[in-house]
């Protein structure tokens, strides 16, 4: 058995051996590694947030936005280096943590990398910040007088695991507002935000002091305490009851954003199911479901297929069935664990033997052993989860109209909707989508991969991290005859 | 072979008989197979959908197995009602809206099953003994297997001053306490049956009032079942060290019975000195650990949900799915307590959450 051993976590002003460290052992098949993430005392965290704050506020809230975006674009053009040391590792390593197939780990990153370049960077920043150097120093306003944004002094992220390199979105929305950045690695996948950070101090060594990577046991005791007591602003990915018991421990003035867990669904009109295109759109929809395994929060669970084209959405149900085969051959499911192979089987059982399905056209398409699950069913019920690991459901409607109802009680849980439909209806569908809760609308085969700029959770995700401040007119105006110039 | 008819008399003799071989049991299995494939349509449909026939099931392991749901879906059974069946529902606490129903036409392989195996594991040679059972009585509980499994054995293998503590109020623990002295007085051995949450309620009792017993010894318990919600979760280690001071009963005699309304026999232990203990039944049926996900069997040594092939099943399905997690173990299998479902690590929705969220 060979089993590597990596250190993961980034600490800024701390050896390795004054901290502890706890061993993450992750398998699959021969391969092992064990993870060792970094346990901190509550004294080495208040330490070391002190220390991020000093140096961010030194060295990374006196760069130029543009000048921080020319940074990360060189870390994140070594991201895309296939020669690069830190890529290989990560084509190496993040399979065998996540358990997802390697192939589609090298594709989902090389993707996702993409999107943090400079050109898209710059994009980003205009979609929060109409006049991107008001994070530089005080700009003028429209209504009078300047205002300019700060970011925050230490900004806290608790990060989500399973899909690798998450991390990366939060961690880069912080650098972008020249916060100091200290974030908790999730278990599942505790190895990219360290890299990261180690590859930013490299490649622009003034900020190495300006961010940490850390980590916890489940919550997190007195140390997770003494990390949130110095943030003044939280950001955290994960279920609703986890998010809840981060809220309960910050102090009323600490801004939280939380990013709770979603639900996913397309949309299919029966104008996008002629013979031709049907099978196009079964595929790009089957890369939807593949990517990651459903674990994004914008993977689709259920796809609302219209009746009256030319296929027929039991049909479209086939052909999506027909799509995860394939893909199941190029890039396959990871392996699941007990607990995930019982919430499978459940899944699937309570399809196999629901007795109250009116007709005998409901129920899974294909071989009970298949890696993926396509349910279908003639008659659309309200948006419920499938169990994930590519298992989908196909709901036929009559009427695009009927979506809308069909999602609505759920929308604490929405945010993407793929949608494939003619112009007019695309507008139509997401007047009424918008209206009960999604907040983003893709073509079906993009609903995994977010474009830059994209507003998480129909959030500003730049804007909702800094603070304004205003210089009025009349400070400008009140200012003026103290000018030594002024007679 | 006649398929049309159950074989309900080679199964009484086979659990008469002592042991098998494994080509007896597939014989058995297979016969057994045929029949309820016959007269069994939902199961029929079932088999069908995975591709298992009457042709390619050629072993015990082949027998596709049913998930413990489908009893609450679908009246699984092969003779068609009868006013003199007995049917057995599912306790209902993990979901209240549907209960599992198991159909039994006649009781006699469930009986037979039943007695053979506890005259051995637990009466262990004795042929009657006093029994106090902390549980309700059939006429209380009509629908529940295990008052009908309490109730012959207080009838077959109990003396006559045996009886129940149970009340609509709750345990009877004055006439409880009382008995236990008797018992002590006399020196005779004394066995003591029931839910494990009402031993829980016993063991809070005696603590309570700061009281214990010494039983004599050959003196035994049998508990079964789990808390299901109706005690406080007590962890086997400080369950049986619990009830060894303060009954007096050594934990090598105080056994569990693990069973199921969806099953006819019973698998027991031999005794709880260490926990978990080593679960196993009788010749009449079998187990392994299959992948939920896709029921086939998990590789050698691997945890894996258990899945019973019972012959005394024989108006249902042989072959069911449980949601136990098991671990392969010399001579048995370890139970480790029931499948939890998988928590999201990502960030999609996944459904215990949903469930959750609905419920609140």
């Amino acid at each position: 058995m060979n089993t590597l051993r990596v250190e993961a976590g980034y600490l800024p002003g701390l050896s390795a051996n004054e901290v502890q460290w706890q061993i993450l052992p992750f398998a699959q098949g021969a391969q092992h590694v064990e993870v060792s993430v970094p346990v901190l005392s509550p004294d080495q965290m208040r330490t070391l947030a002190e220390r991020v704050k000093r140096a961010s506020a030194q060295h990374l809230k006196t760069l130029p936005v543009s000048e921080i975006i020319s940074v990360i674009d060189r870390a994140v053009a070594r991201l895309l280096d296939s020669n690069d040391p830190y890529r290989q590792r990560a084509d190496a390593l993040l399979p065998l943590v996540s358990g997802y197939d390697t192939e589609m780990v090298r594709l989902g990153l090389t993707g996702f990398f993409k999107t943090f370049r400079a050109p898209q960077l710059h994009r980003f920043i205009v979609e929060d910040f109409a006049n991107p150097k008001v994070l530089d120093a005080f700009q003028p306003a429209p209504k009078g007088g300047a205002v300019r944004a700060y970011g925050p002094e230490l900004l806290v992220h608790s990060w989500a695991g399973n899909v690798p390199a998450l991390s990366l979105w939060s961690f880069v929305c912080g650098l972008l507002v020249k916060a100091g950045n200290i974030g908790k690695l999730p278990s599942a996948e505790p190895l990219f935000a360290g890299w990261f950070a180690r590859l930013l101090a490299e490649v622009h060594p003034p900020l190495a002091d300006c961010f940490a990577v850390v980590w916890w046991r489940g919550a997190g005791g007195e140390d997770a305490d003494a990390l949130y007591a110095q943030a003044d602003t939280v950001v955290a990915y994960g279920g609703n009851d986890a998010l809840q018991a981060i809220q309960r421990r910050l102090p009323v003035t600490t801004r939280f954003l939380p990013h709770g867990h979603k639900l996913g669904f397309g949309v299919i009109s029966a104008s996008a199911l002629d013979t031709l295109k049907a099978p196009a759109l079964a595929r790009r929809a089957a890369w939807d479901v593949m990517r990651y395994d459903q674990q994004g929060c914008y993977s689709p669970q259920v796809f609302y297929v219209q009746r009256g084209g030319q296929v027929a959405p039991r049909e479209f149900a086939g052909y999506l069935a027909g799509e995860l085969a394939n893909l199941q051959r190029r890039y396959p499911r990871r392996a699941l664990d007990l607990a995930e192979s019982v919430s499978l089987a459940k899944w699937r059982q309570a399809i196999e033997w629901n007795t109250s399905a009116p007709s005998g056209v409901d129920g899974l398409i294909g071989d009970h052993e298949a890696q993926w699950s396509v349910a279908y069913t003639d008659d659309a019920q309200p948006l419920a989860p499938s169990a994930l690991q590519r298992s989908i459901v196909v709901a036929a409607i009559d009427a695009l109209d009927d979506v809308g109802p069909a999602v609505q009680n759920r929308s604490a849980f929405l945010q993407t909707a793929g949608v494939a439909a003619t112009p007019e209806e695309l507008y139509r569908v997401a007047e009424q989508l918008g209206a009960v809760g999604v907040t983003r609308i893709s073509a079906i085969g993009s609903m995994s991969m977010p474009e830059a700029g994209w507003h998480h959770d129909g959030r500003f995700n730049l804007l909702d991290l800094v603070r304004m401040a205003e210089i009025e007119q009349s400070a400008e105006a009140a200012a003026e005859p103290f000018a030594p110039y002024e007679p | 072979m006649n398929y049309a008819e159950p074989p309900d008399a080679d199964i009484l003799e086979f659990i008469a008989q002592d042991g098998c071989t494994d080509e007896q049991f597939d014989q058995l299995a297979l016969r057994l197979f045929a029949y309820q494939y016959n007269a069994n349509a939902p199961f029929r449909s079932f088999c069908q959908r995975r591709g298992a026939t009457v042709r390619n099931v050629k072993s015990w392991r082949d027998i596709p197995a049913v998930p413990i749901d489908a009893f609450k879906a679908m009246e699984l059974r092969c003779e068609p009602p009868s006013p003199a069946e007995r049917v057995f529902m599912t306790s209902g606490t993990t979901r209240a809206d549907m209960r599992g129903r198991h159909f039994h036409p006649r009781l006699d392989v469930y009986d037979l099953s039943m007695t053979r195996n506890f005259a051995q594991r637990f009466m262990q040679g004795v042929e009657r003994m006093p029994m106090g059972i902390l549980f309700p009585d059939e006429i209380a509980m009509p629908n529940s297997s295990l008052a009908h499994y309490l109730a012959l054995a207080k009838s077959t293998f109990g003396s006559a001053d045996s009886r129940y503590f149970m009340s609509p109020e709750g345990i009877d623990l004055e006439g409880l306490w009382l008995r236990l002295e008797q018992a002590e007085r006399l020196g005779e051995p004394y066995a003591l049956l029931g839910a494990s949450y009402s031993f829980v309620h016993v063991i809070d009792a005696l603590r309570q009032s700061g009281r214990s017993f010494h039983l004599p010894p050959g003196s035994r318990i049998l508990d079964t079942g789990g808390y299901k919600g109706q005690s406080r979760e007590l962890p086997l280690e400080a369950f049986y060290a619990a009830l060894t001071e303060l009954l007096g009963v050594p934990r090598e005699l105080c056994i569990n019975m693990y069973g199921m309304t969806e099953l006819s026999t019973q698998f027991y232990d031999d005794g709880n000195a260490v926990v978990p203990s080593v679960k196993s039944g009788p010749h009449w049926i079998r187990s392994r650990l299959v992948d939920p996900a896709t029921g086939n069997t998990v590789p050698d040594g691997e945890r894996g949900i258990l899945a019973h092939c019972d012959l005394g099943n024989f108006n249902s399905v042989s072959t069911i799915l449980t949601e136990d997690v098991g671990e392969p173990a010399e001579n048995g299998f370890l139970l480790l307590g029931r499948a939890e479902g998988a928590q999201a690590k990502g960030c999609s929705l996944a459904v215990e959450e949903f469930i959750r969220s609905a419920a609140s």
